[in-house]
């Protein structure tokens, strides 16, 4: 055991520091055909990169100021698949734009009546000759006003139980019949978040990914896949700030003289630094080619209530100043380009991180039925047709 | 770097488990009024020295494994496990504070003995309000010729009663030192107490005129020493913690209600995720104050402390939610909750609470940050 991370003068990171010393305001596409946008991928993509490497690019790069680019559908959850179910034609169209953030992806999951449920949507794609034809509704789509490309999941099969007839699409999202519109969140910030309308859409049948039925597994693994993200513990889905910044804020204003909520400081730090070391020991598990199992479902139910204690607590230290809107916290910390760096924005949009992505009830269904093998919660409609099941709900 | 712990950890922890789900029974104090001594204190010791445990920190110099703190970690985490009473702890604090701040003479009069295990140690720190930091005047150390007298007393002393020689904090003019006390002398006088965790023994000694000899290097000791202990009852507490919790699942598989097992039921499944959740934070802080101080890296300090204070509440916050959900059953004194419950408490409370801890850790933060 050895926490010790590669120092200032590891051999991999003095190669990656010489590219970026090289490259200083690298494209897109130069960081992308560098490896550096998917380093854990095969070649050309990636690198193959071990999760040390990865590491040290990600810090290198944090160090360079450079950014991946802004893709985070493609880039952290959804391209991959292309790799192990798309076909050449497929992976040639779209992963290098995809990879260089010049399409940027949206993923078309949720619904209005789905919210956990996600395998009871309802969006049904009909095949008619070369296309499918798509009506539905999606919501909770980020990025979807800026996507080009949106990976749909949608019923092929409605006679089949709920997980097996879905089946997942690369859809351009200019293709007449999508409306995209912006949801209004209680941030207030707009285009966060949408709602997208299908409306007959049609979607070349070249375009399915993988086999009709195949949906459902996809999009779990989709949902899954994480990059290892060791550099952002922050309290927003790893982005904005920390802990540490909690403290060293509350330390320049002066909020620390105060007994409560030192203490309370000291303990949202030291749970900071834990689940730092448990970020850390998912990637030793990734050196030591464990593979990723449920254990990303644990990190996240303890980061994202974390995360909104962090916000909290810098919140409730401004007093009734913290109501204004715009007004910081700790004036002398400079936010970066992450939107989240800004701490009222983020205390604001934090009421989401127990939300979205698996919400914390769903998360901790899945840490005692898939970690400590308690028993399953039942779900009547599981095996039954779901059109079948879809007349039968209440 | 590798953050997991390698093949021989897992198996010098394996090993541990296997000696002590063998050797260790909690069935006797299962029993109201049953005392320590009924749960095996004095067999659980010999057969431990049969291991050699009592030598795992000592150099090998003095006849010691000489093993680090990520080693002792395996198998104190299983002590912490099985709850299995012994003087293994007092012994384990007196050997630290012999082998950092003890001559070489010091150290060869009993280190040897401690490690063929007819040695036994205690570590008297705390005062009567629990406190083991501030400047206590309660024990007083006055010179007399080549050796030193104490007076006083030293609360909460865990194994006092059956250790040999005790290392007992005393005060000078000039600060606070460390003295070797024999115990076994008259001016030496243990005072068993009625402590709730029956599982460990726990007392206070009062100091007349005792014969005592300064450590010879005592200066930087204290700061040493605490790390290591905050570090120990952590190891423990986030073993005993996972056993609980281990404990709890398999018992919310088996139980029935209302016609399924209870387990199957949110309210409870969601109760042991977030116990899982501690577990799994305790285990993290533990093992990264365990690999610190083995290196004698410059966090250590700040390790050691949060693995405390945080083991420290998730204990206690676990052992409840046992209780809870084993029901009624769970109250009565013929289960083993209780006991885990009791150790949680006292683990958290001994050496200085989460909140102490917290406060070490905040000012540590802050005077990195300055």
């Amino acid at each position: 055991m050895d926490f010790e991370l590669p120092g200032e003068d590891h051999p991999r990171r003095k190669v990656v520091r010489a590219w970026f010393e090289a490259n200083p305001h690298p494209s897109g596409l130069a960081l992308a055909q560098a490896g550096f946008a998917v380093p854990h991928w095969p070649k050309p993509w990636g690198l193959e990169a071990d999760a040390e490497l990865q590491l040290i690019i990600d810090q290198e790069m944090k160090r360079a100021g450079v950014h991946v680019p802004r893709n985070p559908v493609a880039i952290n959850n959804c391209a991959q698949s292309l790799l192990t179910h798309g076909t050449e034609a497929q992976r040639q169209h779209f992963l290098w734009p995809a990879l260089s953030g010049e399409h940027v992806w949206c993923m078309l999951f949720s619904e209005p009546s789905g919210g956990s449920d996600l395998g009871n949507l309802r969006t049904v794609a009909r095949r008619e000759g070369d296309h499918y034809v798509v009506k539905g509704h999606k919501i909770w789509t980020s990025l979807a006003h800026k996507a080009k490309v949106g990976v749909l999941v949608a019923r092929t099969d409605p006679d089949q139980p709920k997980h097996k007839g879905l089946s997942e699409f690369l859809v351009d999202m200019d293709t007449p019949g999508i409306r995209v519109r912006p949801i209004i969140d209680m941030s207030a910030h707009e285009n966060e978040y949408n709602e997208v309308f299908l409306e007959d859409v049609r979607i070349p049948a070249d375009r399915l990914l993988g086999k009709e039925g195949d949906g459902w597994a996809l999009c779990t693994t989709q949902l899954q896949t994480e990059r290892v993200a060791l550099s952002r513990p922050g309290a927003i889905w790893g982005h904005g700030p920390s802990a540490r910044e909690l403290v060293e804020g509350l330390a320049e204003v002066g909020a620390l003289a105060d007994g409560a909520i030192r203490d309370e400081a000291a303990q949202i730090y030291v749970e900071g630094e834990i689940l730092r070391l448990l970020a850390y020991r998912a990637l030793s598990d990734r050196m030591n080619a464990k593979a990723p199992g449920p254990e990303g479902a644990i990190h996240k139910m303890l980061a994202a209530p974390h995360g909104q204690r962090v916000v909290d607590l810098a919140k409730r230290s401004q007093g009734a100043r913290g109501m204004i809107a715009g007004e910081k916290p700790f004036p002398s910390q400079l936010a970066g380009d992450d939107p989240y760096d800004d701490w009222d924005y983020a205390f604001w949009f934090s009421q989401a991180v127990t939300l979205g992505v698996g919400t914390q009830e769903v998360l901790k269904n899945v840490v005692a039925e898939r970690m400590l093998g308690l028993p399953r919660d039942l779900d009547p409609t599981a095996r039954l047709p779901w059109s079948q099941a879809r007349r039968s709900a209440p | 770097m590798n953050f997991a712990l390698s093949e021989d950890h897992l198996v010098l922890r394996q090993s541990a488990r296997t000696f002590l789900e063998k050797e260790i029974s909690l069935a006797r104090v299962l029993v109201p009024g049953a005392t320590v001594e009924d749960a095996g204190y004095d067999t659980n010791w010999s057969k431990i020295a049969a291991m050699g445990w009592p030598g795992l920190v000592i150099d090998e110099a003095y006849d010691g494994l000489g093993l680090s703190c990520i080693d002792l970690a395996m198998i104190l985490g299983e002590m912490g496990r099985t709850l299995a009473p012994s003087p293994f702890l007092g012994t384990l604090f007196g050997t630290w504070a012999i082998q950092k701040g003890g001559s070489d003479t010091q150290k060869k009069a009993l280190l040897p003995g401690v490690a063929a295990g007819s040695t036994k140690l205690a570590l008297a720190v705390a005062d009567a309000s629990g406190a083991v930091d501030a400047p206590s005047r309660e024990a007083t150390a006055r010179r007399q010729g080549d050796s030193w007298r104490l007076t006083g007393a030293k609360s909460f002393v865990i194994d006092a009663a059956a250790a040999d020689w005790m290392v007992v904090a005393a005060q000078r003019e000039q600060g606070r030192a460390f003295f070797l006390v024999e115990a076994k002398q008259p001016g030496v006088q243990v005072d068993l107490l009625p402590w709730r965790d029956v599982t460990r023994q726990v007392a206070d000694v009062r100091l007349k005129d005792a014969v005592g000899e300064r450590l010879a290097d005592d200066a930087e000791l204290w700061s040493w020493l605490r790390d290591r202990v905050l570090f120990a009852l952590a190891t423990e507490s986030a073993a005993g913690a996972q056993r609980v919790m281990e404990m709890t699942v398999d018992y919310a598989k088996e139980r029935s209600a209302f016609g399924k097992p209870i387990g199957s039921y949110q309210a409870i499944k969601h109760s042991l995720a977030d116990m899982l959740g501690q577990v799994e934070c305790c285990n993290a802080a533990t093992l990264y104050a365990a690999w610190a101080l083995s290196e004698n890296d410059a966090r250590g300090p700040l390790a050691a402390a949060m693995a405390k204070a945080y083991t420290s509440d998730a204990y206690m916050a676990v052992t409840q939610r046992s209780i809870q959900i084993f029901g009624a059953i769970g109250f009565t004194w013929e289960m083993v909750n209780h006991l885990y419950f009791k150790r949680a408490r006292a683990n958290a409370e001994l050496f200085g609470s989460a909140r102490t801890q917290r406060a070490r850790v905040i000012d540590m933060v802050e005077k990195k940050a300055a």
